[in-house]
């Protein structure tokens, strides 16, 4: 009871310090500034972007091909009627039309300017088929999209002649091994008339061709009136950019507000402003979360402010929570090792460019790809169009992010003290005396196990991003880069179990200490590690790259073997050639590992 | 202004950056990021183009054709990509689910010449990467079917589009635009961003860590310190974007025009920085000019990307070698901002130094 009170008037505190400092010579030009951000907003709506004018020159000889050009801002259009004959590299140009037949310059950029002259030429087209009486002699082909599920889901992802469906055509028309299904036919007209169809297409072609229009689309659900047929150059869908929208919407102004946390935690250590605070006889935890309260209540309110605005269900406010705590706890972290604003410049700007790209190109394959499950913005991404999700679906997509978000704010909680807080040392001479801080030294053993066990979602977290960043390389490129870098990963979260220790208890390594902290921390990864894989990610496992990251599903003492000579080698260079080997250490265990893994993996490989 | 004492300035805050490292994180990010491009360029376009997957021209995908349709089954079987078989709807969709097939098409029984459309089902796998590859190649043949159906209803179309051949055809997606027109502009820009938050953590931090009276005790003026910091920021930016331009070359983008651009990117970025100053010498404090610059940033990046002629596109129409006739005017226009934004900083400063 005394604590929430402690917390609350901390919250309250930090509410008001918020408003003081922010409200006297800020309030005014902030509101000029939004009230401009909207006319600006509106104003380029408008005029659209203006990045790609007049990166192609066409030469036309007549000037009915204006008409197929329209308004692409991307052609600067010549007369060459006089120039017959010339080719388009000698008269200066990408692209020249000469009685109907398109001709291009060699290159890149020929290719490039014919490709999007074409994709005018279609839009053309379809303005004018559009128009006709009989839409059916104008668009006499209609499809419409079915889909079954496959169990073998993730196998599609290994490229190449090792796709998951069969490249071999059968002579004869293959058989199904499963008994097969009865399944009602679709039916064999389009359920809708000749007018509603042309609406449909109408709405669909502007909905394909204005950029602008699909960005600010996707939140007003007018396709209500769509009929699932569509004609052929309507089929497969754009490029997926829109998600980057999301990212733009819901979390860069989440991200944003993260900021004034972190400065507020920077702002008590500058000048050591904050030391009557860490004196009062309140817990660090408290402090702490008294201090985060009003801004975690903020930016939920203000992701719910969003998703009312673009009218999306608050339903969709379930997967940003653990956004939020885990731009929280970085912010927290960060604002805890900078030693200046300029570092803290540096440090946010490099983890927000990670974090959104962690959150943006997983999304990208919603509805393709079982990876974009990674991230929590594909869920956002199922609300709005209607799908919802499950919560095995939620709990895969967020748990990295819960389980990284609550061990950062324990680990900042630890070391939110004066020593740590006012002391100027650089990051990683910081980052080791955090980890120190983690060691019990009267219960070392147990706090080595801790630590083998806490670097798991991280670890994770780092893997599941090699997976993202590598998985569309060629084949056994792609394989290497993960398993290399998914070793090195796991040898330095061990590793840095090594370095706590010295760190926390000077002296105390030998090599006897060194074999039963190496078997502790081996054990705490391996529990983790397989606690982990059981809750989330049953279904990466399954793939090739699966096994490349998680190989050691089946006997535990080959892992647990692996993972003690790991560390074992880590620490023993850090034990005989001291702190300055650790770097060597980590690189010769992780050839280690990666001998291991390959020999595992050489069924796959060859 | 004493220029030696200035770049005195200029050397500490740069010597500054390299002791802390903090600038090695900003090369680590170019590099991540332009990993990550690369990423893009590569998944994206085999996604879109299955060529990018290079040995996959022996492949034959099965389609399975339900009901009588012969043209459709033709036009598969013309195609080196596909195999069309006759089966039954059940035992097709049961072969889908085993990936015994890669796609299974429903055909009407719609005759070419009726008043009908032709109205098909197309079954794919859901949720899968290969399918939507598939999917990209069976559109060709839809549209051949289109082509031939129009065909033979064309007697009953009142307007044609003029027709248009083409000598060669492009058969692969190109990612022209996506690298010339929006990476190379945005690339180049990244360096301005960090370098404008830089400078007004350089400026806010003397007032708030209250150090700015120990450097007045030297014999550089208030004017020289302020315009030591901005230098050092200017410094970073052909440095960066220098950088950015060899990673790209690397990544075998030929980029047109290298003094051009860097000019460009130089005086457009000097003008971000400026601004930047401005306001932390008006707030001395972190937070608030962060905050209020950020927005500014947005509004202005929003404008100037409403106007043709910006500083983007010019960037990238000089990468991509096409005439850029505003790019002498544009760049005297922030030439002259820059000179502006001085005249305002050095009021500012005055306004310091009186207070």
């Amino acid at each position: 009871m005394q604590v929430l009170h402690q917390m609350l008037t901390l919250s309250y505190w930090e509410i008001r310090r918020f408003f003081t400092t922010m409200s006297r010579d800020l309030l005014p030009l902030s509101v000029i500034l939004v009230i401009l951000l909207l006319l600006v907003s509106g104003f380029a709506a408008q005029r659209g972007m203006h990045l790609q004018d007049g990166l192609y020159q066409i030469g036309i000889d007549s000037p009915a091909y204006f008409d197929v050009i329209g308004a692409d801002t991307r052609f600067s259009v010549y007369d060459t009627s006089k120039l017959s004959g010339v080719t388009p590299r000698n008269a200066g140009l990408d692209l020249k039309i000469e009685i109907g037949n398109i001709q291009r310059s060699p290159g890149e950029k020929g290719k490039a300017a014919q490709k999007s002259f074409e994709r005018d030429y279609q839009a053309y087209t379809d303005r004018i088929y559009q128009q006709q009486d009989d839409i059916f002699a104008a668009y006499p082909l209609w499809i419409q999209n079915d889909y079954v599920t496959s169990e073998l889901n993730f196998l599609a992802t290994q490229s190449g002649e090792q796709l998951g469906i069969s490249g071999k055509a059968f002579s004869e028309a293959p058989e199904p091994d499963l008994p097969i299904e009865e399944v009602s036919p679709p039916v064999s007209s389009i359920p809708a008339d000749s007018e509603e169809l042309r609406m449909s297409l109408a709405e669909q072609m502007t909905k394909d061709q204005e950029q602008l229009n699909r960005y600010t689309g996707i939140f007003s659900k007018k396709g209500t009136t769509e009929i699932p047929y569509k004609v052929p150059s309507l089929l497969s869908p754009p490029l997926p950019f829109d998600t980057i929208i999301f990212i733009f919407v819901f979390i860069f102004p989440l991200y944003f507000s993260s900021q004034f946390f972190m400065m507020s935690i920077m702002n008590e250590r500058t000048l050591r402003q904050g030391e009557a605070l860490i004196a009062a006889p309140i817990r660090p935890s408290v402090l702490v979360l008294g201090k985060m309260l009003p801004y975690a209540m903020g930016m939920i309110l203000l992701a719910s402010a969003i998703l009312l605005v673009v009218h999306v269900e608050i339903i969709a406010i379930l997967p940003l929570i653990p956004i939020i705590f885990f731009f929280l706890s970085s912010a927290l972290f960060i604002g805890m090792i900078s030693r200046s604003y300029k570092e803290l410049s540096f440090i946010s700007i490099f983890f927000s460019t990670i974090a959104t790209s962690y959150l943006f190109f997983p999304s990208l394959f919603a509805n393709v790809h079982v990876v974009s499950l990674l991230s929590p913005v594909t869920l956002v991404v199922y609300v709005i169009q209607g799908t919802g999700y499950t919560l095995t679906d939620y709990l895969y997509a967020t748990s990295l992010f819960y389980l990284t978000s609550v061990i950062l704010f324990a680990i900042c909680i630890r070391n939110f003290r004066e020593e740590q807080l006012f002391s100027e040392t650089s990051m990683i001479e910081k980052i080791t005396s955090y980890l120190g801080g983690l060691i019990m030294p009267r219960h070392w053993w147990f706090s080595l196990f801790i630590i083998g066990l806490i670097c798991i979602p991280f670890v994770l977290m780092a893997q599941m991003m090699y997976l993202v960043l590598l998985f569309n390389l060629p084949m056994p490129v792609s394989l290497i880069l993960i398993m290399v870098l998914a070793a090195m990963t796991e040898e330095l979260a061990k590793g840095s179990g090594i370095i706590a220790l010295i760190t926390a208890m000077p002296g105390f390594l030998n090599p006897r200490i060194l074999v039963i902290s190496s078997a502790l921390l081996a054990l705490g990864f391996l529990v983790g590690e397989k606690l982990l894989l059981f809750v989330t990610i049953s279904q990466i496992s399954d793939s090739v790259f699966g096994a490349a990251l998680f190989l050691n599903i089946g006997m535990l003492w080959m892992p647990f073997l692996l993972h003690l000579v790991g560390v074992g080698i880590t620490g023993g260079s850090v034990l005989f050639k001291g702190p300055k080997a650790f770097p060597i250490g980590v690189a010769l265990a992780t050839g280690i590992h990666v001998l291991y893994n390959l020999y595992l993996l050489r069924g796959w490989i060859w | 202004m004493n220029l030696h004492r200035t770049w005195v300035i200029t050397k500490k805050e740069l010597s500054g950056l390299a002791n802390e490292k903090t600038i090695l994180l900003a090369i680590l990010l170019q590099l991540f990021i332009a990993l990550f491009s690369s990423f893009l360029m590569v998944g994206l376009s085999a996604m879109y183009d299955p060529a990018t997957y290079g040995s996959v021209t022996g492949i034959r995908y099965g389609v399975g054709v339900v009901g009588n349709d012969t043209v459709l089954s033709h036009l598969l079987d013309e195609n080196p990509s596909f195999k069309a078989y006759q089966m039954d709807l059940p035992k097709a969709l049961g072969a889908l689910k085993e990936r015994k097939l890669a796609a299974v098409i429903w055909t009407p029984g719609t005759l070419p010449e009726d008043k009908d459309p032709v109205s098909l089902t197309l079954y794919t796998i859901k949720n899968d990467i290969q399918s939507a590859v598939i999917e990209v190649k069976l559109k060709e043949i839809f549209l051949k079917y289109e082509n031939l159906l129009r065909d033979v209803r064309s007697d009953r179309i009142t307007r044609h589009p003029v027709t248009l051949t083409a000598s060669r055809p492009v058969s692969t997606n190109t990612f022209y635009e996506f690298i010339y027109a929006l990476l190379i502009p945005l690339l180049l820009f990244m360096p301005a961003i960090i370098s404008a938050g830089l400078v007004i953590d350089l400026i806010t931090e003397e007032y708030q860590q209250q150090t700015l009276d120990t450097l007045r005790t030297t014999p550089a003026s208030l004017h020289e310190i302020v315009w030591g910091k901005i230098a050092s920021c200017v410094i970073l930016i052909p440095v960066e974007s220098g950088l950015w331009l060899v990673l790209l070359s690397l990544n075998g983008i030929r980029i047109g025009s290298l003094p051009e651009i860097l000019l460009q990117v130089i005086f457009a970025s000097s003008a971000l920085i400026l601004v930047a100053a401005v306001f932390a010498l008006w707030y001395r404090d972190r937070t608030k000019a962060q905050f209020i610059f950020s927005t500014a940033a947005v509004i202005l990046l929003l404008l100037i990307l409403a106007f043709p002629g910006n500083p983007l596109n010019i960037i990238a129409l000089l990468a991509s070698g096409s005439p850029a006739p505003f790019h002498w005017p544009v760049l005297l226009i922030f030439i002259s901002f820059c000179v502006i934004l001085s005249v305002m900083i050095r009021g500012a400063v005055r306004r310091t130094e009186d207070g």
